[in-house]
C-alpha cells in the first residue's frame, strides 16, 4: 500500500508537470514576442496566449497550495532559500498578467507587448533558477534554512534555466502550430531546431552535473533496480527528442509536435521525480520529514483529490471552446 | 530596519493593496450575474449592454486582483517560513483548498466569460458568469476561514512546536469564521455598489453626452441603489455582531481598539472614547472625550459589564501603544463610514421616492456630487477594518499560540527584503494609477450601443 506522503508527492509532481506543460507554452510565446517580427505575427502570438494563460497559471497556484498544505516544512524552507528566484518569478507573473489586460484596453499596445514579453521572460528565469536551486541542494539545520541568499546560483541552475527557457520556446511554437497559426511560423522551423538542440544540450549537462552534486543520485545511476529504470527513461526521452527533431527538420507531423513535446515533458518529470524520491529537498529532507499530519493529508486527499479531475475537465472544456479555427476573429472581443 | 519589521510592512503593504481588487471583482461578478440573468429572462438588450459594459471594469480588476494575490500565497513561504512550518498543517491546507476549489474555478471560467460571448450559448455564458461569482465567493470564504483561525485557533494541539489539527470541523467553523466571512462578503458588495453608484453619478453629471448614455447610467444607478437598501443596514448589524464576538474571544484587541487602559471597577461602566490620544509613556490616555458606560453597553450589552483594560496584560502580550492608536482610529473610521453610507442610501431612496432621480441632473448637482465623494469610502472602511483585525491581533500571528516574531524566515537579508518591498510598492502604485486612468477611459467612452447581442438568445 502506497503511503500518504508518497501520494501527495505524486500529486504535487503531476500538478507541477501540468503547469510546465500548459503555461510553458504561454511563457515561451511571451518570450518569443520579444524577438523582432511583424506586428501581425506578434499580435497572433499574444492572442493565442490570451484566453488560456490565466487558467494555466492556476496550476502553479494549486501546486503552491499543495506544497504548503501537504509539506509545510518544505514549503517554508524551499521558498525561504529561493527568495530571490521566487520573487523574480512573482514579479514576472504580475507584470505578464497586468500587461495583458492593459494591452487590451490601452492604446500603447507596443509598450504593453514588450512588458508582456519581459514579464514572461522574468517568470521563466525565476522558474529555472528555482528548479535549479532545489536540485542544487538546500542547506538545512534543525528544520530551518541555513544557507545564503545566493545559494541557488550555480552552474547546474544556469544549465537548467537555459533548458527551461529553450524548452518553453519549443513547446510554445508547437502550440502555435497546433492552433494553425502555422503560416507565421513556417520560416521559423530553424528556430525550433536551435531551441530544441540547446534544450537537449542544457538538460544533458544538468543530468551529468546532478550526480556530482548529490552522491545518492549517482548511486541510483549505478545500482539496480534504479539503474535500469533511469537509463530506460533516458533512452526513451532521447528517442522522442530525436523524433521531435526529425519532424522539425522534415517539417512534417505539424499537428502532433505539441503532443510530442508534452510527452517529453512528462517523461522528464517522471525521471526527475524518480531520481530524487523520497527526497523533497535533496539531500536534507524527505517527503516523510516534511509532511503534514496524517489527519491533514487524509482530509486534503478527500477534499482536494476528487476536485483535481474536475479542474482538469474544465481546463479541457476551455481548450475545446478555444480550439483551432473557431471564430479566431473574436479573440480580441472584450 | 530589521527583516522582521520590513517583512511585516511588506505583507501588510501587499495584502492591503490586494484586498482592493477582490472587493470589486466579487461585487461586480454578482452585479453582472443579475444583469445577465435579467437579460436572458426578458430579452431586453439594455441588460445585455449593462453586462458588457461593467465586464470591462471587471476584467481590469480581476487581472490586477489575480496578479497581486499570487505573491501573498508565496510570501508565507519566502518571508514567514517558520509560520508556514508551524501552522501549515491547518493554514496551508486551507490555502490549498482556496487555490484548488475557488481560484481555479474563477480562472477557468473567466476565459469563457471574456472571450466566449460568440463561442458558447447564452446559457453556458450565464453559467460561466455564475461560476466566476461562486468561485470568487468561495475564495473569500476559505481565506476568511484561514484568517479567522489565526484569530481564534481551535481544534488543534501544539506538538513539538507544530500546530497539529485534531478536529477539522471545529477548526474550520471556529467562532470567528462565519461572521467574518459574511462581514467581508457584504463589504465586497457594498463597496462595489457605492463604486458603481459613484461612477454613474459622475457619468450623469457630465455635460454633452447623449440621452442614451444618461439613460444607461441612470438604469445602473437605480439598480445598484435598490440593493444598497438591504446591504447598508445589514453590514452595520454584522459589524456589531463581530464586535461583540471579538470582545468575548480577543479582549486585548478590544482594549486596544478602544484605547481602554484600566478595567472598570465592578458596578461601574466602562466609558467609550470618541477621540483619545495615549500618553507618550503609555499606560493611560493623555486626553480623551468619552461617553460614560457606553463601552460596557457596546461590548457586553449591559451598563456595568466588565471590560478588561490594556494594563491587565503584560506589554509583550498586547498590541503596542502605536498599534493600539492605529486600531482605535481605524475602528472609528470604519464605523463612521458604515453609518455615512447608510445615511446616503436613505437620501438616495428619498430622492427616488420623490421622483427627483428622473429630473434634470443640473437641478440636483450637490446630491449627485455626494455619490462621487462616497466612491472611495467602502474601500477605506474595508482597509480600516482589516487594520483593526490584523494589528489588533499582534503580537500574535496565531492567537496565543505563535508570536509574529517567531514566524519569520531565517537568514533574510535586509537589502533583499527591502528591495522587493520597494518594487512591490512601486508596481502597485503604478497599477493603481493605471486602473484609475483606464476606468476613466471606459467611463468616458461609455457602452457600445451599436453592437448586437449574440443572436441565439430567446426573446430576440
Amino acid at each position: 500500500m502506497i503511503d500518504l506522503p508518497t501520494i501527495w508527492f505524486l500529486i504535487l509532481g503531476l500538478e507541477l508537470a501540468l503547469y510546465v506543460i500548459l503555461d510553458g507554452a504561454d511563457l515561451g510565446l511571451g518570450f518569443l514576442s520579444l524577438l523582432p517580427q511583424s506586428e501581425k505575427a506578434r499580435s497572433i502570438l499574444i492572442q493565442t496566449v490570451g484566453p488560456i494563460w490565466d487558467a494555466n497559471e492556476t496550476w502553479l497556484v494549486i501546486a503552491g497550495g499543495t506544497l504548503f498544505g501537504a509539506f509545510p516544512l518544505a514549503y517554508g524552507i524551499i521558498l525561504n532559500a529561493l527568495y530571490i528566484p521566487v520573487m523574480i518569478l512573482l514579479f514576472g507573473l504580475i507584470i505578464r498578467a497586468t500587461a495583458f489586460e492593459f494591452r487590451a484596453m490601452g492604446e500603447k499596445k507596443r509598450f504593453w507587448e514588450t512588458m508582456f514579453g519581459v514579464g514572461s521572460l522574468l517568470a521563466i528565469v525565476g522558474q529555472g533558477f528555482a528548479v535549479g536551486g532545489v536540485l542544487n541542494g538546500i542547506q538545512v539545520v534543525d528544520g530551518h534554512f541555513s544557507g545564503g541568499s545566493f545559494d541557488w546560483f550555480s552552474a547546474l541552475s544556469i544549465f537548467i534555466t537555459a533548458g527551461v527557457l529553450m524548452s518553453y520556446v519549443v513547446v510554445g511554437y508547437a502550440y502555435l502550430i497546433k492552433r494553425r497559426h502555422f503560416e507565421y511560423t513556417h520560416e521559423s522551423f530553424s528556430r525550433i531546431f536551435i531551441a530544441a538542440t540547446v534544450t537537449f544540450g542544457a538538460f544533458a549537462s544538468a543530468t551529468i552535473l546532478l550526480p556530482q552534486e548529490h552522491p545518492f543520485v549517482l548511486e541510483r545511476w549505478i545500482t539496480e533496480p534504479t539503474r535500469t529504470i533511469l537509463i530506460g527513461l533516458s533512452i526513451l526521452i532521447g528517442l522522442v527528442s530525436f523524433l521531435l527533431i526529425y519532424c522539425v527538420i522534415k517539417k512534417t507531423l505539424h499537428r502532433h509536435l505539441h503532443s510530442i513535446c508534452m510527452t517529453i515533458f512528462v517523461l522528464a518529470a517522471a525521471a526527475t521525480a524518480y531520481a530524487v524520491y523520497p527526497y523533497l529537498i535533496p539531500p536534507a529532507l524527505t517527503v516523510y520529514d516534511t509532511s503534514s499530519s496524517a489527519v491533514t493529508l487524509r482530509f486534503m486527499l478527500w477534499g482536494i483529490g476528487p476536485l483535481l479531475p474536475i479542474v482538469l475537465a474544465y481546463n479541457f472544456y476551455m481548450y475545446h471552446v478555444f480550439r483551432a479555427g473557431r471564430n479566431d476573429e473574436h479573440l480580441e472581443d472584450y | 530596519m530589521d527583516p522582521l519589521t520590513i517583512s511585516r510592512f511588506q505583507f501588510g503593504d501587499t495584502a492591503a493593496f490586494h484586498i482592493l481588487w477582490p472587493l470589486l471583482s466579487i461585487g461586480l461578478s454578482l452585479f453582472m450575474f443579475f444583469m445577465e440573468w435579467a437579460w436572458l429572462r426578458t430579452g431586453d438588450v439594455r441588460y445585455y449592454r449593462q453586462v458588457r459594459f461593467w465586464s470591462k471594469i471587471f476584467i481590469l480588476t480581476f487581472g490586477i486582483g489575480t496578479a497581486s494575490g499570487i505573491p501573498l500565497e508565496f510570501e508565507f513561504g519566502t518571508n514567514w517560513a517558520a509560520f508556514s512550518n508551524a501552522a501549515g498543517d491547518f493554514f496551508g491546507n486551507i490555502l490549498g483548498f482556496e487555490s484548488t476549489v475557488a481560484f481555479a474555478l474563477e480562472a477557468a471560467f473567466l476565459g469563457i466569460f471574456v472571450f466566449g460571448w460568440k463561442r458558447v450559448s447564452p446559457r453556458v455564458h450565464l453559467f460561466s458568469n455564475a461560476m466566476i461569482a461562486v468561485g470568487a465567493t468561495l475564495s473569500a470564504f476559505w481565506i476568511m476561514v484561514a484568517n479567522s483561525w489565526m484569530q481564534a485557533p481551535v481544534g488543534v494541539v501544539v506538538e513539538n512546536g507544530k500546530i497539529i489539527v485534531t478536529d477539522y470541523m471545529v477548526a474550520i467553523f471556529n467562532s470567528s469564521s462565519f461572521i467574518s466571512f459574511l462581514h467581508m462578503e457584504i463589504a465586497c458588495v457594498e463597496t462595489t455598489l457605492f463604486f458603481i453608484l459613484g461612477l454613474c453619478a459622475w457619468a450623469l453629471l457630465r455635460t454633452r453626452t447623449t440621452d442614451e448614455y444618461k439613460r444607461f447610467f441612470l438604469q445602473a444607478f437605480k439598480f445598484a441603489l435598490t440593493i444598497t437598501l438591504v446591504v447598508t443596514p445589514l453590514q452595520i448589524g454584522l459589524g456589531d455582531l463581530s464586535g461583540y464576538l471579538i470582545a468575548e474571544k480577543q479582549p486585548e484587541k478590544v482594549a486596544a481598539m478602544e484605547l481602554h487602559w484600566d478595567t472598570n471597577p465592578a458596578g461601574t461602566g466602562a466609558p467609550w472614547s470618541i477621540i483619545a490620544w495615549p500618553d507618550s509613556a503609555g499606560g493611560r490616555n493623555a486626553f480623551d472625550i468619552a461617553i460614560p458606560d457606553a463601552l460596557s453597553l457596546l461590548t457586553t450589552h449591559s451598563f456595568s459589564g466588565e471590560v478588561p483594560g490594556l494594563n491587565d496584560y503584560a506589554p509583550s502580550d498586547r498590541p503596542t501603544t502605536l498599534g493600539a492608536t492605529i486600531t482605535f482610529y481605524s475602528f472609528r473610521i470604519m464605523v463612521a463610514i458604515g453609518f455615512a453610507l447608510f445615511g446616503l442610501m436613505l437620501l438616495g431612496v428619498w430622492y427616488h421616492y420623490k421622483g427627483r432621480l428622473d429630473e434634470a441632473v443640473s437641478d440636483h448637482r450637490f446630491f449627485w456630487k455626494l455619490w462621487i465623494f462616497a466612491m472611495p469610502l467602502g474601500f477605506i472602511a474595508t482597509e480600516a477594518g482589516w487594520m483593526v483585525r490584523e494589528i489588533g491581533r499582534q503580537p500574535w500571528v496565531v492567537y496565543h499560540l505563535l508570536r509574529t516574531s517567531d514566524g519569520l524566515s531565517s537568514g533574510l537579508s535586509t537589502p533583499v527584503v527591502l528591495t522587493t518591498t520597494v518594487l512591490f510598492t512601486l508596481l502597485y502604485i503604478a497599477f493603481g494609477v493605471l486602473f484609475v486612468y483606464f476606468t476613466y477611459r471606459i467611463m468616458k467612452n461609455g457602452p457600445d450601443f451599436v453592437e448586437l447581442p449574440p443572436s441565439r438568445v430567446p426573446g430576440i
